[in-house]
């Protein structure tokens, strides 16, 4: 059982909505609560059964209603647990917490809630409970943790309590304490905030507040109910944003003594409290400085010092935020200094963590200023005036430093140059120069063989250092070469080349550089010796040429020239398979070169690539797009040219046309891939065509024939000698869309193949079968099977189709199976046309003659009786046997009838009326006669004649 | 100043990578929903995190060179904090996503942004990002031990326990504490009641004798060019790690450094928290800033209240004038050998007796080592199992002239390639020392038994104790090309 609940619960955090298909909320809810309320399971396994409820309480509690019966019921689990369970105690008030305000029920001050308010309320007073102190965790201080939470989540909720809140945080001398501090600490921010927003409230209604009369003015409008969400959000944010936040303010004149009171207590015992709740509680008591400026900020400066010197990545973080709200009436020039030195020491520390770090990295370029010069919107880096190169440059960036640090630095010091550079020449040539230098070292790291992460991030450092400086040429006219040697001896780094030009020419709209680069770039690919070509490095030069062919600026005569050497003389291939994608390179340039701007005066030799393209390449699908190509270039006006490719030609996707996919193959993979249907659209019905009687009907009445058996069957025979001769059975069926899909998408579905798969080896593999098109509501397609029996017996074939639909999209299906019966592999008799209808019965007798002989091998004669009339026979006849009768139908006495079964085998019948009606078999195929004997069953019962 | 979520990951370089723990904290998650408002994105599920994570992080698809998704020049890497795209129905950007990661363990948690969401705050004006970053650290310390990696069966345990030390120490989703690294005293005992408030960093109270034990260690760090074109660069930082066990609840002690008369005063201290006072003086030397001869030196005094553990009262940087071995390494080709040439000269300010000193000289870029024809002037002399690195060990004591030296010829004739490195190729090369020297201190600080003060009725053992070690100690090359832009480390 446990174990089971184990899994389960951890399947159900795994992935919520997975285990959530499989069940419902609701029951898995009731299972839990259930399981709960069970005595016999153990309180270590009911914690786990918990963190469902801890972790999503909105998935299993999705409304109000359920939330408050769930937390009633959660509520008398804890009522019924002995105290000595602590941890599930504590858990327990955990998940009441997480239910009640996840369902919304603490906003709209439900019932349960306020039982839960007052029972943790109680809790929190309950000094008795002195078992804080044995490692686990107190439910005192866990019901302290539930008030705070709460009242974040629902601010000015305990508003009302402050008072009650201060002396129990006051009278606290254990551990316990802390949890107290954190939770006055919030209900004050929160009751003054409340105070400061309301028009009107002053400096005696902070002082009722904390004399505990605070209901006295305050109970109608706390209580009035929910609070709205805008409301909430805004009472729920930083108010430490600085000069430039808008913060609330509580005028209360110069005498705040209460208050001032209040705050100096909390911040002499901060220092009891751990570093994160120390720094969360400076956060709280800055937010209510802020509110009210009849405290001087100076409340703090006993704190400073400490906080100065800590090492707490934390507390530090406060000191700033601190700065950031009350900047020069708190902090001097020299703090401010000291401060900034601090960060660019911590920066680098060699104790502190990789993060820690970046973190400071990231606080010095928001560093809060004194007197900020301008007010850069937030989330603009810009480095304070006071970090001066001199102090920066203890930041520089090394090769040894990790890919993250060295970035943050190399963006921090490209800032600090910037800003000196804008200021006057001088010093700041030798701080640019270093960046250079590191970034040109990166990149000789990358060159001796950096791995991924190196690469990637030379790459950034590169583009960072471009962002920066991309006006100072010197430095980008070298950085060009240098990256262009790097790409000649690492052509796999063609992609992060692209994404560079790209990024550089998208961010820096007003710099060349990009292309620039791609020109050079060009340079040294067309430059390179051809046999210094191998097989890959050609595909990313062709990547890269790609690219280049898209600058409308830059000429494309070394391309085209570089495409012709190489189809000249392309580099070894290792596999065929090869030779599609390097020709798909090869094509993905010259589309772009179609397109490009200065096409007039390569026409002629791109025409050459092309035309030899779609001659000499090794691969047929490579010359049909080359001579697709080739065609457009030669027919089309450059107009029509850019209107049939340039609409693709850039990064969109667009309508998928045959050129696109070739062009694009490399990105287009939906196009590429075969979708597959989840059902069946389409089906094949069997045509119920007029049997093939026309055909017989053609054959001339009378006609010259051998009268002795022997001569007509040699004759006969002689025809088979041809091996295709007569091998096949054509039957018609008719494709249709399946009734029940309406999925608009497949109305119109284009160039279907349909290929079908045998279940047995009675026929020979088939020929897929194309259909142009199928409209839904329009008429069906017509498809006949062309089936060539090894032997002719019933079958089942699979059949699918792949089509395009209107979406430009290839798509897979499967139709329903088709079953072919045995009477589909009947044919009429082949006999030389020159026989006419008079060569039958010579021919019927021969055959019957020679199958009836004792001893032939295969062969085999039978009888099959029915009852029918002799009208009814006649008909049966007429219905089924038409095409294959040989005798004269109105001699009635005898139906010969002479079916022909492709390749090679015939079935005889001699029917003749009576009680029972006779049929008198005769076959060289002794094994289809059970086949014929189910077929003659099933046609004369229909006719409800009773078999013998 | 809450986080949403935790996530605690494994990989071993991308590869066999599991969600080992994960923690949604859901009123924090309710109280994001209402700060965010119409620009809230909801935590996708773990395994589309995992997926996102790893991307980010640049850990997915390491058999592929370029990924536009994760190898993008534009991806601002720089940060601590990254950012998470969730497509599908919840679509949007996850935003900070702190993560650490340390040998196969990657932690991750998403702060709560509590500040208008448009346009972006920067990071440093959220609390709640130094405070998930603090949590992840502590979290890291107790999974991992500090430094050391365990074994995963280790691993396995400590994760079990996440449960209930996450109870604890941020029941909500607000951290609240980190879990305690060391073993405290033993013979703690619970609190009475008292009047005096017992800060929550001490978990207990100390009975017996008082011992106070405190530590000092430096650490030296260098890289020696031999060139003229670039300066040597090298730096010293110390910590003071105590240890005591004293009664009370609040007791007081006192820890003093002292310099000698001539030295040079500390710089960029730091201190722990359970610090009481400071001068402020003590605090204005920092190593990035102009020193002013007028500094002050000392003596420190730290007035403290310890917690029971074992905690890093401070730490400090000091500007030493000289490093402590001098060395030059030459390294040249010739034919098809190298010629090797070392000298290293110990300072005499240094005390000659180390627990160990060694000189590694890795090869890489190289086939296997054939004969290595070297002599030492001192030590001795071995070579790598794999043949890749000789070590040169110099025992305990530099000789008289304190000055080694070694000289001879290598050849690579191996059958198998070594280690390679993009550095070090041709004759970028380096020397690395590992040394210990116990019972001094480069900057010349000291711990005075004496002037250790515990105010308390009985008189307290006290045991102090100093050491110097080196660390990232490297000498170049000089013959050639020195890796650049190595530039200036904490100087």
């Amino acid at each position: 059982m446990a174990a089971n609940w184990a899994e389960r619960i951890s399947a159900f955090s795994r992935s919520p909505s997975r285990f959530l298909s499989g069940t419902t909320a609701e029951d898995f809810l009731a299972e839990l609560l259930r399981e709960l309320r069970d005595d016999r399971a153990s309180f270590g396994a009911k914690v786990l059964l918990l963190s469902p409820l801890c972790e999503h309480p909105s998935l299993l509690c999705p409304s109000a209603a359920v939330g408050e019966e769930t937390a009633m019921e959660l509520m008398s689990v804890l009522a019924q647990c002995p105290p000595k369970s602590v941890q599930f105690r504590c858990q327990l008030l955990v998940a009441l917490t997480a239910v009640l305000v996840c369902a919304s029920c603490v906003a709209t001050r439900s019932r349960a809630s306020q039982d839960f308010l007052d029972l943790l309320l109680q809790l929190v007073q309950d000094t008795g409970d002195l078992r804080g102190d044995d490692g686990l965790r107190s439910p005192r201080a866990a019901a302290c943790d539930c008030l705070r939470e709460l009242e974040a989540c629902s601010p000015g909720l305990l508003a009302q309590r402050l008072e009650l809140l201060g002396g129990l945080r006051q009278r606290e001398t254990s551990r316990l304490h802390q949890a107290y501090a954190g939770l006055h600490a919030l209900v004050l921010r929160n009751a003054v905030y409340r105070l400061a927003r309301d028009t009107g409230a002053g400096g005696e209604q902070l002082k009722a507040l904390l004399g505990g009369n605070a209901w006295v003015a305050w109970e109608a409008e706390l209580d009035s109910g929910p609070v709205d969400d805008g409301d909430c959000s805004a009472a729920l944010s930083s108010l430490a944003l600085g000069p430039m936040g808008t913060v609330p303010t509580l005028q209360t004149g110069p005498d705040c003594k209460e208050l001032r009171s209040v705050l100096s207590s909390l911040l002499e015992e901060s220092y009891l409290l751990t570093p994160l709740c120390q720094a969360a509680l400076l956060h709280r008591l800055t937010e209510v400085v802020a509110m009210v400026p009849g405290v001087p900020p100076a409340v703090f400066r006993a704190q400073l010092l400490r906080l100065l010197g800590t090492s707490e990545v934390c507390l530090l973080h406060a000191t700033l935020l601190l700065k950031c709200a009350f900047t020069d009436s708190l902090f001097s020039a020299e703090d401010e200094a000291f401060l900034l030195q601090r960060l660019v020491v911590l920066a680098q520390h060699p104790l502190l963590s990789a993060p820690e770090k970046l973190f400071h990295v990231d606080c010095l370029l928001h560093f809060p200023e004194n007197r900020p010069i301008g007010c850069g919107a937030d989330g603009d880096e810009a480095p304070p005036v006071l970090l001066t190169p001199r102090l920066a440059s203890a930041l520089a960036p090394t090769v040894f430093d990790d890919g993250a640090t060295g970035l943050a630095r190399l963006n921090l010091l490209s800032l600090v140059y910037l800003e000196e550079a804008e200021g006057g020449e001088g010093e700041e040539s030798r701080g640019l120069a270093y960046l250079y230098e590191h970034v040109g070292t990166l990149l000789r790291v990358v060159a001796s063989g950096g791995g991924r992460e190196l690469v990637v991030t030379a790459f950034r450092a590169v583009f960072l250092f471009l962002f920066y400086f991309c006006h100072v040429e010197r430095y980008c006219r070298s950085l060009t070469e240098e990256l262009c040697q790097l790409y000649l001896r690492h052509a796999h780094l063609a992609p992060h080349a692209i994404n560079l030009a790209d990024r550089v020419q998208e961010k820096l709209a007003e710099s060349d550089w990009a292309v620039g680069f791609l020109r050079a770039l060009q340079g040294v690919i067309t430059m390179a010796p051809p046999t210094s070509l191998t097989w890959r490095g050609l595909g990313y030069h062709l990547k890269a040429l790609a690219r280049v062919a898209e600058e409308g600026a830059i000429t494309q005569h070394r391309t085209v020239r570089f495409l012709s050497g190489v189809i000249a003389a392309p580099p070894r291939s290792p596999c065929a398979g090869g030779a599609w994608r390097l020709g798909n390179g090869l094509l993905a340039v010259c589309r772009r070169l179609l397109v490009h701007p200065g096409l007039d005066s390569l026409f002629i030799p791109l025409a050459d690539v092309l035309q030899h393209l779609s001659r000499c390449y090794g691969d047929t699908d490579i010359q049909d797009h080359a001579r697709l190509y080739y065609t457009l270039l030669t027919t089309l006006s450059r107009e029509k040219l850019a209107g049939v490719l340039a609409a693709d030609g850039g990064r969109r996707v667009k309508k998928r046309s045959l050129s696109c996919i070739v062009g694009e193959s490399e990105g287009l993979a939906s196009a590429l891939t075969v979708h597959r249907t989840e059902k069946s659209l389409i089906g094949l019905t069997e045509v119920r065509s007029a049997p093939p009687a026309a055909e017989a009907g053609e054959l001339r009445q009378s006609g010259t024939f051998p009268t002795e058996a022997r001569a007509a069957l040699e004759e006969y025979r002689a025809q088979f000698d041809d091996p295709g001769f007569a091998s096949q059975v054509a039957i018609d069926y008719r494709l249709t869309h399946i009734d029940g899909d309406d999925d608009p998408r497949f109305d119109q579905l284009f160039s279907i193949r349909l290929h079908f798969g045998l279940t047995d080896a009675h026929y020979e593999e088939l020929a897929d079968v194309s259909v142009p098109r199928l409209l839904r509501g329009r008429a069906a397609a017509e498809v006949t099977l062309r089936l060539k029996p090894r032997r002719p017996r019933p079958t089942t074939l699979h059949a699918s189709a792949i089509f395009t639909a209107e979406d430009g999209l290839s798509w897979f299906t499967v139709l329903p199976q088709v079953h072919v019966a045995f009477q589909q592999a009947f044919a009429p008799l082949p006999a030389p046309r020159a026989w006419g209808r008079g060569g039958g019965p010579v021919l019927f007798e021969a055959l019957w003659g020679e199958m009836s002989a004792e001893d032939q091998e295969d062969c085999a004669t039978s009888l099959f009786c029915c009852q029918a009339k002799e009208g009814p026979l006649s008909a049966l006849v007429a219905e089924h046997f038409l095409p294959f009768l040989v005798s004269d139908r109105s001699d009635e006495d005898e139906f010969k009838v002479l079916i022909f079964l492709p390749p090679r085998a015939h079935v005889l019948l001699r029917i003749r009326p009576g009680e029972p009606a006779q049929f008198h078999i005769a076959t060289d195929d002794w094994r289809l006669l059970s086949h014929l004997n189910s077929y003659l069953l099933t046609i004369t019962s229909s006719r409800g004649d009773a078999p013998p | 100043m809450s986080v949403r979520a935790l996530w605690i990951i494994s990989h071993e370089k991308g590869e066999h990578v599991s969600m080992r723990f994960t923690r949604r904290f859901a009123t924090v998650e309710h109280r994001a929903k209402s700060l965010a408002g119409s620009s809230y994105v909801a935590v996708p599920e773990d395994y589309s995190v995992l997926q996102l994570l790893l991307a980010e992080l640049g850990l997915s698809d390491s058999d592929k060179c370029y990924v536009a998704l994760r190898d993008d020049c534009l991806h601002r890497q720089r940060s601590p904090a990254v950012e998470l795209c969730v497509d599908g129905p919840g679509k949007g950007i996850l935003w900070p996503v702190l993560a650490i990661s340390q040998g196969p363990l990657t932690l991750a948690c998403l702060p709560i942004v509590d500040a208008p969401a448009e346009p972006r705050p920067p990071l440093a004006s959220l609390l709640s990002v130094s405070q998930g970053l603090t949590l992840l650290a502590g979290l890291q310390t107790f999974l991992l031990g500090s430094g050391g990696k365990p074994d995963n069966e280790g691993l396995a345990s400590r994760l079990a326990m996440l449960p209930s030390l996450l109870l604890q120490v941020c029941p909500l989703g607000t951290p609240l504490d980190v879990p305690i690294s060391g073993a405290p005293a033993t013979s703690a005992v619970p609190t009475p009641a008292g009047s005096q408030k017992q800060p929550f960093w001490k978990t207990g109270l100390h009975r017996g004798r008082a011992v106070v034990n405190v530590a000092l260690k430096e650490t030296v760090r260098s890289m020696q060019y031999g060139k003229r074109s670039r300066q040597d660069l090298w730096d010293v930082y110390g910590t003071v790690t105590c240890k005591c066990e004293v009664e009370g609840v609040l007791p007081n002690v006192t820890v003093t450094l002292t310099l000698p008369p001539n030295g040079s005063p500390l710089q960029d201290i730091l201190v722990h928290p359970c610090v009481t006072s400071l001068d402020s003086s003590i605090l204005t030397a920092s190593s990035v800033d102009n020193c002013d001869g007028s500094a002050f030196s000392g003596p420190y005094k730290f007035p403290f209240s310890p917690p029971l553990e074992p905690f890093r009262l401070c730490s400090y940087t000091s500007p030493v004038p000289v490093p402590p071995i001098l060395g030059s390494y030459q390294l040249r080709e010739e034919g098809n050998q190298l010629c090797v040439s070392v000298t290293l000269k110990l300072h005499e300010s240094v005390k000659n007796c180390f627990e160990y000193c060694e000189a590694h000289m890795p090869f890489f870029n190289r086939d296997q080592m054939g004969v290595v024809e070297v002599k030492v002037s001192s030590g001795q002399m071995d070579v790598s199992k794999e043949k890749n690195l000789v070590v040169w060990g110099l025992g305990q004591k530099f000789p008289k002239s304190r000055e080694v030296s070694m000289e001879g010829k290598i050849s690579f004739p191996g059958p198998t390639p070594g280690p390679t490195d993009p550095i070090c190729t041709e004759l970028t090369a380096y020397i690395k020392l590992y040394f210990k020297v116990p019972d001094m201190t480069l900057s010349g600080c000291c711990v005075d038994q004496h002037s250790v003060q515990v105010y308390s009725s009985a008189k307290p053992r006290i045991i102090t104790s100093r050491e110097l070690q080196s660390k990232e100690y490297f000498i170049w090359n000089s013959s050639g090309t020195a890796p650049v832009s190595s530039g200036q480390m904490m100087l």
